[in-house]
């Protein structure tokens, strides 16, 4: 599935956005508005903190667009910008609550299994079910599975290592797979 | 036994480990949380896009344009020029016939200015070089910029009157101290801790 930030830019807009032109730059903003309010809506969990970041965002991309080189992508810039934004509103207003300190009983053992994929129902509540997380496995599952960062780069992003990273996707599962199908969790061994 | 959800996550993702990919292929129920797990991913892939409820693009044009400003200035040198203006006054008219204290005190601000509008030149090199940064390091800018502000207004107000102070001497300190800083993360494109 694409990106929401599979989104182009014609050249001369991007040309002149880098020259300061205000026009150009609210067309910057216009084409990547959802996206960014997006991620920062998925990361944050108050729409007025998301605001809040979708702001941060662009200011620093009006000031820093003129550095933009163009030989990466416009879209992966913006879009790692949001998550440094939202990273580190989240790390400075939580303390500890970004590093989700308390301790969820998944372990090294065998997961156990649910019985089949998600159904339409449960993909209603996964929204919801998403809201409920910690705030470290939310950024981490909606970084790594929606917007395709290695855990590398978001243990980079986070400030924290990558195994910190890879945990936090492991109990972001385990406990969405507990809010979406509760019922259906069956424990069992390979034979 | 069943994997963990590490390796079920590594198999969804194309990371498995021969074993761990070997089980996979022969667990029905292994097989079926691997794809659970993509379906998942996939769902949270498709959950509607959000909007904000207000346009803030009014709110970022004048915040940038604010900030525009402030740098022309600083850019130019204008601000610590025209903030020391009116202690150089002082200090040529008061400095002789005032108490050793103050006129030491007006002697240390100017130090402090003339280190300000060094500084300020060093920075004005950078931008001119106009060296790409990371985010972080862009906010990080940001951030000190918006302090240096903060202590350019504060001058301001402080030099309406005309008599060098400690006050005053603190914030030519904090200037120049962020300003340091500034000058130090533009050239190394490095974040600071501190301050």
């Amino acid at each position: 599935m694409p990106s929401s930030f599979a989104v182009t830019v014609d050249e001369l807009v991007l040309a002149r956005a880098r020259a300061g032109d205000e026009a150009a730059l609210e067309q910057l903003f216009r084409r990547f508005e959802t996206p960014v309010y997006t991620l920062a809506r998925r990361l944050m969990r108050s729409a007025p903190d998301a605001e809040d970041v979708l702001q941060e965002t662009f200011l620093e991309v009006v000031r820093s667009i003129r550095r933009f080189r163009g030989d990466g992508s416009l879209a992966g810039w913006i879009r790692r910008v949001a998550a440094s934004k939202a990273l580190m509103r989240l790390r400075a207003r939580g303390g500890r609550t970004f590093e989700e300190l308390v301790p969820e009983e998944i372990g090294d053992g065998a997961f156990p299994h649910a019985s089949g994929v998600a159904t339409a129902a449960e993909r209603v509540d996964l929204a919801a079910a998403l809201d409920r997380l910690s705030d470290a496995a939310r950024t981490v599952i909606w970084l790594h599975d929606v917007e395709g960062y290695s855990h590398d780069e978001i243990a980079a992003m986070a400030g924290k290592t990558p195994s910190f990273s890879k945990s936090q996707l492991a109990r972001a599962h385990a406990r969405l797979r507990e809010l979406l199908a509760p019922a259906t969790v069956a424990e069992g061994s390979c034979t | 036994m069943h994997l963990s959800i590490d390796d079920l996550l590594a198999a969804r993702d194309g990371h498995a480990q021969p074993e761990a990919a070997a089980h996979v292929a022969s667990c029905r129920e292994c097989a079926a949380e691997v794809a659970r797990l993509a379906a998942v991913r996939d769902a949270l892939a498709a959950l509607p896009a959000e909007r904000p409820a207000r346009d803030v693009w009014p709110a970022i044009a004048a915040r940038a344009a604010a900030r525009t400003q402030r740098r022309r200035l600083l850019w130019a040198g204008w601000t610590a020029a025209g903030l020391a203006a009116a202690f150089t006054v002082v200090i040529g008219v008061r400095g002789a016939i005032e108490a050793f204290a103050e006129a030491e005190l007006a002697r240390q601000t100017q130090t402090l200015v003339s280190e300000s509008q060094r500084l300020e030149k060093r920075l004005q090199k950078s931008e001119q070089r106009g060296r790409v940064m990371s985010g972080r390091t862009a906010g990080t800018v940001a951030h000190l910029e918006d302090r240096i502000a903060f202590i350019d207004a504060r001058l301001s107000r402080a030099g309406s009157d005309r008599v060098p102070s400690s006050e005053v001497l603190g914030l030519w300190q904090e200037r120049v101290r962020l300003l340091d800083a500034l000058v130090n993360v533009e050239a190394s494109g490095t974040t600071y801790a501190g301050l």
